[in-house]
């Protein structure tokens, strides 16, 4: 309820009719949302609207989002046979959705199929699959999700894979082993993007030497704003710019806000606490996990505990990527319902404040339709002519 | 008379062609090659995607053992194929979800690096038109349930890979449906397996119940919307294994539009074999698992062993000869009894023991011969090389169809 009574704090009038104009007739893309997991749970209708959590077809409607990246993730402590069983539980669980919702979804695997969409009124559903230990060390795993029409895989999430060194882990392989090579020039192959969050420094720096295709951040911020290591220093930021690559901003404010962070580094009991009362909550619940972690962490900022971030930290990280890689080089991961979101986007109906922020901000249409969504569009064909040209070369 | 036919057949195994030799200026070869090579003909159940795991073969080029490549498959006329995705049926759970993942990747794999030759078919039409381009139609077949790890989800994801049918056991139950070759433990399907045979309708997955006991084949009967098919059995009135169907069971499998599959393997098609092998090691099932555990998870050295255990004890005298004209006694038997609808080839190939002159897919074409001389029609001739399969995957198709409109 929390969220719907937050939601009234920043109303549509607010957006100027440009910035709807604007907004409503670009491609908005988000390359990372956590809804998948509320999918396993039978009682969540991805085409009701919901009370809780910031995705569904009338939300995403209302908020002018014409592309979503569905994340497949298990913990990064599940690994071999029962991950990549479980991963396909979530791939089916996506394909489910679509075949559920015909008239407002359809399935994407290329940046054309993304506009075909969007041609159509339809929303284009895509699939990522969120942290390497889910191939389970086998290329014929990779390429059968590649075929159930995954388009990126993160190398890692926030455990190390076996064969690539995760940001949030002790690094155990110095960045990618021969074999985590082998895994980038196989996504380079069948034309998946290679995702760089969640991984560390060293793992970042081997991908880029590696991979023939830009790659990107599906859901990363800028380290010179909030020292996290989820996030991308400057020189990383420009160095995947060089290649061509895109980072999409994460609105979790964790990685968001220095203070934020501060202040949970400052009571570690406190994340304990959310944590223990989420498991009585949801048990193990993923869905329901992801959800009421958001509400409890909610409920600290309005006791005062935490610092209350708002939602114009978003914009602050888009243009300090702008400023350090281009405009070329910069869109949307939100982590939509598997994150901390910041006050005033609190669901995918607040989207359009983007547009109207960086219209304020004296950015041209081009460049706006860049950050939400052509970016993202150009690194996808340009990961498809690659996999075009390896094929054709074998 | 018997080494007079084996010599024979020696001779034919020496020069394959001579029999084309021999029969030239012979009508009925000469039509019956015709026939042949403008036919579509279908396999449905092959073991070679085992043969993909070993370094030493390559389906590209001629291969002195084994049953199938490409070099022979075009010498034998053979231009559709189910590849079978396998592994022991008592693997299960996850660990059997990812084998049978890496399985019908390999078959993926070989159909991209092979793509001037095949073309990846999942519906009837899609073979017909890889016919018209010359190309060999590769499919997918998943033989035995206990790869979906018990889970219905899982088996979407194989249908979303290309999986166009899926034998409901192997030799041991599975979680939800009985084998013939185990202990009854479920009266056939549980009701999950029933509701997997409806999702396998849903998503346009042929029901396949070879192996499967003869309870669990009732249910699937009663339960399925659409035909189903024996990918790979024979008859039990010719040879009395419970792997084969009882004259009942193939006129119920008719009654409901399916399809038998005849399958060459010695064992079930000869009852002097199949006894005879039954008093040397038990069975099929028995000596599987005796090789098994020689060959550790090496399915490619079972098969050898299996190949080389069984032709030194015939060549011992201790298994009789089985000649594969058997093969068209089954065919005629089945077609006799429901009529030339329903009866189609599922060799077993590579992982079968072949009887004596079906040495591998390069014969092929004297089955055409032998049912034209038997006075088969080219119509129905046609239809068992191929065109009763088509049919059935087409019901399978619109039955989907319907059911997924239904839907919405």
């Amino acid at each position: 309820m929390l969220a719907v009574t937050m939601a009234g704090a920043t109303t549509a009038d607010e957006i100027s009719e440009r910035a709807k104009r604007l907004h409503f007739s670009s491609l908005v893309i988000d390359t990372h949302d956590d809804t998948t997991q509320r999918f396993l749970d039978r009682s969540f209708d991805l085409g009701a609207r919901n009370p809780l959590g910031s995705i569904d077809i009338p939300r995403m409607k209302e908020g002018g989002l014409g592309a979503i990246f569905f994340s497949i993730w298990i913990p990064s402590k599940i690994t071999g046979p029962e991950a990549l069983k479980r991963a396909l539980l979530q791939i089916d669980a996506v394909h489910e959705q679509v075949r559920t919702h015909p008239a407002d979804l359809v399935l994407a695997t290329t940046a054309d199929g993304i506009r075909d969409a969007h041609k159509q009124g339809k929303i284009a559903a895509l699939i990522g699959v969120e942290g390497g230990h889910m191939i389970a060390s086998d290329l014929g795993v990779l390429r059968s999700y590649a075929a159930l029409g995954a388009r990126y895989m993160t190398l890692t999430h926030s455990g190390n894979a076996e064969w690539a060194d995760s940001s949030t882990d002790k690094a155990a392989h110095n960045g990618l082993t021969p074999f985590g090579k082998d895994v980038v020039r196989e996504m380079n192959r069948l034309g998946m993007i290679v995702d760089i969050s969640h991984v560390s420094d060293k793992t970042f720096a081997d991908v880029l030497e590696v991979s023939k295709a830009p790659v990107f951040a599906s859901h990363s911020n800028c380290r010179a704003i909030c020292d996290a290591p989820r996030n991308m220093t400057d020189a990383m930021i420009k160095a995947l710019a060089a290649k061509g690559g895109v980072i999409q901003i994460n609105y979790h404010v964790g990685f968001l806000s220095q203070e934020f962070r501060n202040a949970e580094k400052a009571h570690p009991e406190w994340d304990k606490a959310i944590a223990l009362e989420v498991k009585k909550r949801c048990g193990d619940n993923e869905g329901c996990t992801l959800i009421e972690g958001d509400r409890i962490t909610r409920e600290y900022v309005l006791r005062g505990d935490l610092p209350r971030v708002e939602w114009t930290k978003i914009i602050e990280h888009i243009d300090h990527a702008v400023k350090v890689a281009g405009i070329a080089h910069v869109g949307l991961g939100s982590d939509f319902d598997g994150a901390n979101m910041p006050f005033g986007m609190e669901d995918a109906s607040k989207l359009p404040q983007i547009t109207n922020a960086l219209l304020e901000k004296g950015y041209s249409e081009d460049d706006v339709k860049k950050i939400l969504g052509e970016n993202t569009l150009r690194v996808m064909a340009e990961v498809e002519r690659v996999s075009r040209e390896l094929n054709t070369a074998r | 008379m018997r080494p007079v036919r084996v010599s024979l057949f020696a001779c034919l195994l020496v020069a394959g062609f001579l029999l084309t030799q021999v029969a030239t200026g012979d009508d009925i070869a000469d039509r019956a090659k015709k026939l042949h090579f403008s036919s579509i003909v279908l396999d449905t159940h092959d073991d070679t995607t085992q043969r993909f795991f070993s370094k030493s073969f390559d389906i590209g080029k001629r291969n002195p053992d084994g049953h199938i490549d490409i070099p022979r498959m075009r010498e034998g006329g053979m231009n559709a194929i189910f590849f079978s995705i396998w592994i022991d049926g008592r693997i299960m759970g996850p660990p059997a979800v990812q084998k049978a993942l890496d399985q019908i990747d390999a078959v993926h794999e070989n159909v991209i690096k092979y793509s001037k030759d095949f073309a990846f078919c999942r519906t009837a039409e899609e073979v017909r038109r890889a016919h018209a381009q010359g190309k060999i139609a590769a499919l997918i077949g998943v033989e035995g349930g206990h790869m979906i790890g018990n889970d219905i989800r899982v088996l979407r994801m194989f249908g979303d890979l290309g999986v166009r049918y899926m034998t409901l056991s192997h030799f041991y139950n599975d979680e939800w449906a009985d084998s013939s070759t185990d202990k009854p433990a479920h009266n056939g399907l549980t009701d999950y397996g029933k509701d997997i045979v409806r999702e396998m309708n849903r998503q346009g997955i042929m029901v396949d119940i070879s192996h499967v006991s003869d309870k669990t084949f009732y249910d699937a009967l009663e339960v399925s919307k659409a035909p189903l098919i024996a990918s790979h059995s024979s008859c039990r009135a010719l040879c009395n294994h419970p792997r084969d169907m009882s004259d009942d069971m193939i006129k119920a499998l008719a009654a409901k539009g399916g399809v038998i599959q005849i399958n060459y393997e010695k064992s079930f098609i000869d009852q002097n074999y199949k006894d005879a092998e039954e008093k040397l090691a038990g069975g099929v099932v028995e000596m599987m698992d005796k090789l098994k555990k020689e060959c550790g998870d090496n399915d490619e050295c079972l098969n050898k062993k299996m190949t080389e255990m069984t032709e030194k004890a015939t060549a011992e005298g201790k298994l009789p000869h089985v000649s594969w004209v058997r093969i068209v006694d089954h065919i005629d038997h089945a077609v006799k009894l429901v009529g030339a609808d329903h009866v189609g080839l599922g060799s077993d190939f590579d992982g079968a023991n072949m009887p004596e002159g079906m040495d591998d897919c390069t014969h092929l074409p004297q089955i055409t011969e032998a049912l034209m001389r038997k006075g088969y029609s080219d119509d129905d001739i046609r239809k068992i090389l191929g065109g009763n399969i088509l049919r059935v995957m087409e019901q399978n198709e619109k039955v989907s169809r319907e059911m997924q409109a239904a839907a919405h």
